[in-house]
């Protein structure tokens, strides 16, 4: 499985590149505008990734702007909801309006920083991702 | 909701939210229990409140719960959809309360900081068989099955973050001495070995690394941080010290000190500020609703913490009123109060000749405004009993099917206000009342009910009402009453009395006698009552919050128990009295009358025991100074005051020198290292300064009856 992380802090980034590269390849983003780019780049290549694990706090953009990126650019290609990637937020930002605003905005989960890794693998089986 | 702080705001808001609904579901449950069957509208709203929880317990993926409730739902999507008849209701009942408590327990763990690890396959094997059973049902009336309830997996997740629960929260200051070289260096190091450690870290100056002019600001003001770590204090001061550090504070400081962030580091007090009631926060909410571009970190320096493009203001939407707070902000308006009166009769004042015509108009001002002060806070703090009384419901229903009674239970006045406090200290109690009005109160069969002429089906009333700055609190039962006789006997074998004929006590004495320790009239025990112990707690129970328990029965038509309960344990008004040098307070409402009395008034027995005669009355008189050996300035007791005082409907009378005053007092606890005194209730500060003594009147009572 093909997988795009979005991650600012250094130490993050690489627990999550560590934890992430188990399942399969992990390409690893600095701020929000080179994880719209890449994936824009993955999806022209017609390599799509299926995962992306999105911190909210980052430069350029942000978490819930990269995921509306993502969910729009799905929509305008006329990519079919089955198809679409999996969006998981990674954030330590927990608040509940926040994590709502994120589900209305399309993620598949939300994940609480620190992250249990117990139960993120968990929902990785519930995608269907592994 | 739970009393501990929980810093995963998603997880509270679910436990939050699925208490309500466990709440509500219970209270339709039990309010229907008698009926032949629920109606739409019940079946309806059960159907919701389990798609509820079936769908954030997915959400959050706690699977025990989302299974058991998925399967509830189901039963009652069968009943929503095709209303079969002949549902046995009181199975139905059992069924939806036991899943009720599977829930309750799993939500209670997860409060706790457990993980929901209960079986639920025995409650899903119960629920199986019981909507086949309905299926059946449905078939045999003809109906069409309606299509399966189709269930959805959730498709999106919460994954909770690992144990918020044991994060410390620290504020550190660091100083360093004068001649310290490149202070700023330092203070990195000391970040940057709590970067290991630490879950967030704040700090002040930020620019520490690339503005030399920082090293100034540490050493003139030190360097200050806020953190977030799972460490204990030992391992932070550990990494942080330094050889060149001067002293270094750390302080743990709790998540909403936390949240207020930096401005407020180093401020040494911290003002009380708004709070909002908790029922009322969700709705008033202010702060816009965060949208996609707020989180936009800005570029980042290096050494700097991270700052948001658009600048948010710290996080304080939800304004979950601490518990603590509020008694530390009822301590702190009661130290006003107090010292409101040290301002307002400073003994400055009374030099002769002082013009205090605009002293008295601002000091008319202040007062009023303690006053309403005073009453907000009370407000705040005053809750409804309605929960309490639904706990009743949930205890008379329980009982009362395990001991195959019928029972009919009414609650009058559940909307009655009473302080927390006392709302936490009355649940045991009254539930202990309850439980033996079910066990002890109602007769043990229809039979015996109906050979009397009573309906067949008992009835226990709980009510509540609010009189004269007390409440009252009743519950009453149409049972068999209590047997004065029985009683008397029962205290006679046990030893509780001493061998005086019953008709030396009074109705109401022997009524007491259940609430002493070690007596129990019911010859079996049960699981419910009867053990003995309980009675006595209870009443210790009361009194601890200055109540009292009033217990009236008439024997074959029922028993009434009645908790008497002051709506406040603050302040009271009282009136300050002298006797010698020392002043009392007696609370104003205990106090009958004052007056004077010649020597001829008094009875004095052989045994010094001695008496006062009013109006052709007797009453047992107590001189203070005597009992507490005080000098007291009157020679005889034409010069000093008669106070007669009322308590529980018996009357004593104390000497008194002087009166002085009427005032709020702020009831304070006697200190622990002065022994106890009996008679005494607690003490205040009066408005000189000096410390007055509240007296206990029952204790008062109490003490004089055994001296006797």
């Amino acid at each position: 499985m093909k997988i795009l992380l979005a991650e600012d802090d250094f130490a993050t980034r690489k627990f999550m590149d560590k934890q992430l590269s188990r399942y399969g390849e992990c390409d690893v983003m600095v701020d929000g505008e080179e994880a719209v780019d890449a994936f824009m780049m993955a999806l022209e290549d017609e390599e799509p990734y299926d995962l992306a694990c999105l911190d909210i706090m980052m430069p350029v953009m942000d978490g819930y702007q990269v995921l509306k990126a993502i969910r729009d650019i799905e929509a305008q290609k006329g990519i079919p909801k089955s198809k679409r990637i999996k969006v998981i937020m990674t954030t330590a930002l927990n608040d509940e309006r926040n994590v709502k605003m994120a589900f209305e905005l399309g993620c598949e989960a939300y994940a609480g920083k620190p992250i249990d890794v117990e139960k993120f693998e968990k929902v990785l089986k519930k995608l269907k991702l592994i | 909701m739970g009393e501990e702080f929980n810093t995963d705001s998603m997880l509270s808001m679910f436990l939050y939210e699925s208490g309500q609904l466990l709440e509500k579901l219970e209270g339709i449950i039990l309010e229907k229990q008698d009926a032949e069957c629920f109606d739409d509208a019940d079946i309806n709203e059960i159907f919701r409140i389990m798609h509820t929880i079936k769908g954030s317990s997915g959400v959050m993926m706690y699977e025990n719960i989302t299974k058991v409730a998925h399967k509830l739902e189901d039963v009652f999507y069968y009943l929503r959809e095709s209303h079969p008849e002949d549902v046995p209701h009181m199975e139905l009942v059992e069924k939806v309360l036991a899943v009720s408590d599977f829930v309750t327990g799993e939500i209670d763990k997860i409060k706790d900081g457990g993980t929901p690890d209960g079986d639920e396959s025995q409650l899903l094997k119960d629920l199986d068989e019981f909507l086949k059973c309905i299926k059946g049902e449905i078939k045999k009336q003809g109906i069409r099955l309606p299509k399966a309830n189709k269930q959805e997996e959730p498709s999106q997740f919460y994954i909770t973050p690992v144990a918020g629960e044991d994060s410390h929260f620290y504020r550190i200051s660091i100083h360093y001495r004068n001649d310290t070289q490149m202070s700023n260096i330092r203070a990195y190091s000391a970040t940057y070995a709590l970067k290991e450690v630490a879950e967030d870290l704040l700090y002040t100056p930020e620019d520490i690394l690339s503005n030399e002019a920082s090293a100034d600001t540490i050493l003139a003001e030190g360097f200050h941080m806020l953190l977030q770590t799972k460490s204990l204090k030992e391992e932070v001061l550990g990494l942080i010290e330094s050889s060149e550090a001067e002293g270094i504070d750390l302080n743990e400081i709790t998540a909403e000190e936390y949240g207020k962030g930096l401005a407020e580091l180093g401020r040494e007090s911290e003002p009380i500020v708004i709070m909002l009631d908790e029922n009322e926060q969700s709705g008033k909410e202010e702060k816009p609703a965060p949208v996609p571009g707020d989180y936009v970190v800005k570029a980042k320096e290096t050494g700097k913490g991270k700052t948001l493009a658009k600048n948010q203001p710290k996080q304080q939407s939800i304004i979950s009123v601490n518990v603590e707070k509020m008694d530390s902000l009822m301590d702190l308006i009661g130290e006003l109060v107090i010292a409101e009166a040290v301002v307002l009769q400073n003994p400055d004042l009374k030099v002769p000749g002082l013009e205090l015509t605009n002293f008295q108009k601002a000091s008319a001002q202040l007062t009023k405004i303690t006053t309403e002060l005073q009453e907000v806070i009370m407000s705040m703090r005053m809750m409804p009993l309605t929960n309490v009384f639904q706990k009743m419901r949930r205890i008379v229903f329980d009982v009362s099917r395990k001991l195959g009674k019928d029972i009919e239970f009414e609650v009058v006045g559940e909307n009655t206000e009473v302080d927390k406090n006392i709302i936490e200290h009355i649940t045991d109690p009254l539930m202990h009342l309850v439980r033996n009005s079910v066990d002890h109160g109602i007769e043990e069969n229809a039979e015996q009910r109906t050979q009397v002429g009573k309906s067949a089906k008992g009835k226990i009333t709980l009510e509540a009402k609010n009189e004269g700055g007390k409440v009252y609190i009743c519950v009453r039962d149409d049972g068999k009453g209590l047997n004065p006789e029985k009683l008397y006997e029962k205290a006679l074998q046990k030893g509780i009395i001493e061998n005086k004929p019953i008709s030396e006590f009074q109705e109401k004495e022997i009524f007491k006698f259940i609430t002493l320790p070690g007596f129990s009239t019911k010859e079996e025990v049960t699981e419910y009552s009867g053990r003995g112990v309980g009675m006595d707690v209870v009443v210790k129970n009361i009194q601890s919050i200055g109540g009292r328990l009033d217990i009236d029965s008439i024997q074959g038509q029922g028993s009434e128990m009645t908790l008497v309960i002051p709506l406040t344990l603050a302040i009271i008004n009282g009136i300050v009295v002298q006797v010698g040098k020392t002043p009392f307070v007696l609370e104003t409402a205990s106090i009958q009358e004052f007056v004077r009395v010649g020597e001829d008034a008094l009875i004095q027995e052989p045994s010094g025991e001695e008496y006062i005669v009013l109006r052709g009355e007797c009453y047992p008189f107590i001189r203070l100074n005597e009992k507490y050996n005080l000098e007291t300035s009157q020679k005889s007791i034409e010069d000093s005051i008669v106070v007669v005082l009322e308590h529980e409907g018996s009357q004593v009378c104390i000497l008194i020198d002087r009166l002085l005053q009427e005032q709020e007092i702020v009831v304070k606890p006697i200190p622990s290292y002065i022994k106890k005194v009996k008679g005494l209730s607690g003490c205040t500060q009066l408005g000189d300064g000096s410390i007055a003594l509240i007296l206990d009147i029952a204790g008062l009572m109490l003490d004089e009856e055994r001296r006797t």
